[in-house]
């Protein structure tokens, strides 16, 4: 009786209600800690140098043991029964069985990068410091020891001095490779960007009948100068080239077969086992920073992700500038100058529901209707000389945009109607009274007084679009873009560009990659980000909001 | 009799301050004339045959009990009434002879003409300096110069200037609220209409703003048409040269104010006087 009446009062009291409180904001917080905390851990150690190990190996199917070099990646552990399923001898005293997973590289000569080893087999484990890792630009991670240096076909290092000197000209080797690279993507891309602005100037005039023999003059005139300067590019060109296959390093891998990989092809050498912290720490950094900045190789498992973060961002924005303006006026229709009624309340529930729509569905309708009438339509009216390659008429950063200004647009209206309809009466009534007409009131008080609220409509609308992925696959998004949606060939912004998303980018690296296990840390660190992107994006955008918050506070009271 | 005491100080106020009510030579135009007005939300009606004539240059108040319509009445002057949907208006009122329940009438124009000054202070969000020449910014007016002076008038005119002189571009929020509503009186005589609509401007104000405002009504009146709606009789006393007295929608009584108060001649207005109810 005694405890039922306490029972009875603790309940009264309100104290479980606020353990339950508790609980459920304590759940939401390891959720969220634990998502961003694995994200952040595996995607932030995979620039970490690994230390490479040496060991003696043997087989269960008694051949001859051999030498493997790799870096250990992961454990696992099997229980005896499983083991025994998987057709592996347990010994009496096994009570479970250990395998790594072993990054052994060298898939050019071996098959595969990657590769699970029983820890029971494993002997004489040792961390030689002279084992060099080589990456490379295509085949991926080369494991093993170096041998030489030859130019020409000539030995010109061995030994002690060796190391020293591939450094040397691996250095020269990196900093042809950069202006091979900018050779061809400045230089010989404007050129060629030039020629087709030529062809297409030229068809156009064909395709109208008036051609004259004046204009033809005149094309021809530019196109032999751009010919000549191309081929002026070409020749450099395949003189760089040639230059960087001149010399190659000797190396051997582990079953002792031996390799020329010619400097040109190599991003990187180190030795991880004899890398200081403080030298671990800035190959950290340095990785990372590529990883930033730099394009993608090997089908996007190496190398960086920059066009795809810049892809993201100017999709963000293209969206924001388009949403937003649309959003604002749509609200104030619906908000100030509409009739209150049964029709204007049916637009607004319509609006509402229009942010519950699959996104997929934007996807599709974008596609439908944007690439392919008004895209096609476009191409139709303005470009018919590019045909029969379309400009508009196919997924592009434009089209994208568009779609996903569509999928926010329920966002910005809600929140811009919720932002005018807090404006206080007495700020209108008082602009009204100095003999401002509505239109003006609007425009000089109340928009402005709105803002904060239209910035969080543009802060949900960003968020919302920077992480959206299934309709970009449809209205613009690729796997590999070859050039930015911005850069330097007038017209600069190229709206019809297909671009790069990190969210796709993500899925990309993660389902559709040749070497699943090679990508996987890639997938973390991409989607770190992607968050990163996405926080910097709405952290401007709260921080301007705040500032016109605090601009035009609103009557209190 | 507890209601009368204060009341009769003020009526002793009032004859002190409008001490030259009585001389009989004064000129008496008409600035404002209220003809068979009638106004109607939706079904109900507000506002029962008001006719009454507002003179130039007097301080006019309206007194009656809440929902007696008096700031209905006040807001028909300035079409103030358009902006609720269901609101129906019949009759006359002429400013300068002209009807302004025109439907062709400029409202914009109108509204230049005759000011207004709300119950509760409302100073947009922007610096003192643009809250007074919003007004003028709206008529198209930039001229760096003429904004200025015209700022420091308005701002002069509203006993403000002294006060506010150092801090013109400081947000507008940040005064207080007696501050606040000679500001926004500032900016409605920055465009320097006619009349000016006072609807309770010192209701949401502590007793010395409150005292420093009835003040500026008596310096404002010789410029300018006021009307002024109040639930405080005693200030009627004071800053008023007439008063009309309104009840359930239609105009009782009205007069010049020292006769209204001592000498009323219908009963409401001498039971809601003398504080019978209200």
């Amino acid at each position: 009786m005694m405890n039922q009446e306490k029972l009875k009062a603790w309940i009264d009291s309100g104290t479980p209600w606020i353990w339950l409180n508790a609980t459920a904001v304590s759940i939401c917080l390891i959720m969220v800690v634990g998502v961003l905390g694995l994200v952040a851990i595996r995607g932030t150690s995979h620039f970490w140098p690994g230390k490479v190990m040496q060991m003696v190996y043997k087989n269960d199917d008694g051949s001859a043991p051999k030498t493997l070099i790799g870096e250990h990646i992961d454990t696992s552990l099997m229980s005896v029964a499983m083991a025994k399923a998987n057709g592996h001898v347990m010994a009496e005293n096994e009570d479970k069985l250990v395998q790594f997973l072993m990054k052994t590289g060298n898939r050019d000569l071996t098959g595969s990068d990657f590769g699970w080893i029983l820890e029971r087999n494993s002997k004489n484990v040792t961390y030689p410091k002279e084992l060099v890792v080589i990456e490379r630009r295509e085949w991926g991670n080369f494991y093993g020891y170096l041998l030489s240096l030859k130019e020409n076909g000539n030995v010109i290092a061995q030994g002690d001095t060796l190391w020293a000197k591939v450094n040397e000209k691996l250095t020269t080797s990196l900093a042809l490779f950069e202006e091979i690279k900018k050779l061809e993507k400045k230089e010989i891309g404007a050129v060629n960007y030039s020629l087709e602005r030529l062809r297409l100037k030229e068809k156009s005039l064909q395709l109208k009948n008036k051609l004259t023999v004046a204009d033809q003059k005149e094309i021809s005139a530019e196109r032999e100068i751009l010919d000549a300067e191309y081929k002026k590019f070409q020749a450099q060109l395949t003189e760089l080239y040639q230059k960087g296959r001149t010399i190659s390093v000797v190396a051997k891998i582990d079953n002792g077969s031996e390799l020329e990989i010619p400097l040109s092809k190599i991003v990187r050498i180190y030795q991880p086992n004899a890398m200081s912290v403080m030298d671990d720490i800035g190959f950290y950094f340095t990785k990372f920073s590529e990883f930033l900045t730099d394009d993608p190789r090997e089908s996007n498992t190496e190398g960086g992700i920059f066009p795809a973060i810049f892809g993201t961002i100017m999709m963000v924005i293209m969206m924001s500038i388009i949403v937003t303006p649309f959003g604002v006026i749509a609200a104030v229709y619906l908000k100030e100058y509409a009739k209150q009624g049964v029709i204007t309340r049916t637009i607004r529930i319509a609006v509402n529901n229009l942010a519950g729509v699959p996104s997929i569905v934007y996807g599709v309708f974008g596609l439908g209707f944007f690439v392919y009438i008004l895209g096609g339509n476009i191409d139709q009216l303005f470009f018919p000389e590019a045909a029969p390659a379309p400009v508009f008429g196919t997924p592009g950063l434009l089209w994208a945009s568009i779609t996903l200004a569509l999928l926010t647009l329920p966002v910005v209206i809600v929140s811009t109607e919720e932002g005018l309809s807090r404006i206080p009466k007495s700020i209108r009534e008082g602009s009204l009274a100095l003999g401002a007409t509505k239109f003006e009131t609007l425009w000089q008080t109340i928009l402005p007084m709105a803002s904060p609220s239209m910035m969080t409509g543009l802060i949900l609308a960003v968020a919302r679009a920077a992480g959206e992925v299934a309709p970009l696959m449809l209205v613009g998004v690729v796997k590999l873009a070859p050039t930015l949606p911005l850069d330097g060939n007038f017209p600069f912004l190229h709206l019809d560009r297909k671009f790069m998303h990190l969210g796709f980018h993500i899925y990309d690296v993660g389902f559709q990659s040749p070497n699943v296990e090679a990508a996987r840390p890639l997938v973390y660190a991409t989607s770190l980000l992607l968050v990163a992107v996405i926080l910097v994006l709405n952290l401007s955008a709260i921080i301007i909001r705040n500032r016109l918050r605090e601009k035009y506070r609103a009557l209190e009271g | 009799m507890i209601k009368q005491e204060p009341l009769t100080h003020a009526i002793n106020m009032n004859s002190y301050i409008n001490n030259d009510f009585n001389n009989t030579d004064e000129t008496k135009e008409v600035c404002i004339q209220i003809k068979d007005l009638n106004l109607y939300y939706g079904d109900k009606q507000a506002l029962y045959n008001v006719n009454m004539d507002i003179l130039k240059k007097k301080v006019t108040a309206y007194i009656g009990p809440s929902g007696c319509g008096k700031s209905t009445l006040l807001r028909c002057i300035n079409r103030m009434n358009d902006l609720v949907d269901t609101v129906r208006i019949d009759g006359e009122i002429l400013l300068d002879n002209q009807n302004i329940n025109d439907k062709n009438l400029n409202v914009s124009a109108l509204r230049r003409r005759v000011g207004m000054v709300f119950q509760k202070p409302n100073p947009f969000p922007k610096t003192i300096f643009e809250n007074v020449a919003y007004g003028l910014r709206i008529q198209g007016i930039n001229d760096k110069r003429l904004l200025a002076e015209t700022v420091e008038n308005a701002l002069r005119g509203a006993a403000l200037w002294d006060e506010m002189k150092d801090r013109l571009n400081d947000n507008a929020l940040g005064m207080s609220g007696g501050q606040q509503q000679r500001l926004v009186i500032a900016r409605a005589i920055a465009i320097e209409p006619e009349v000016l609509l006072l609807d309770e401007p010192a209701s949401a104000l502590d007793p010395i703003s409150t005292l420093k405002i009835e003040e500026l009504i008596n310096e404002l009146k010789e410029k300018y048409t006021i009307v002024i709606v109040t639930h405080n009789m005693q200030q009627a006393a004071r800053v008023s040269d007439y008063t009309a007295f309104m009840y359930m929608g239609e105009l009782i009584e009205m007069g010049a104010t020292s006769d209204l108060f001592t000498n009323s001649q219908k009963k409401q207005t001498e039971d809601y006087i003398t504080g019978r109810y209200g």
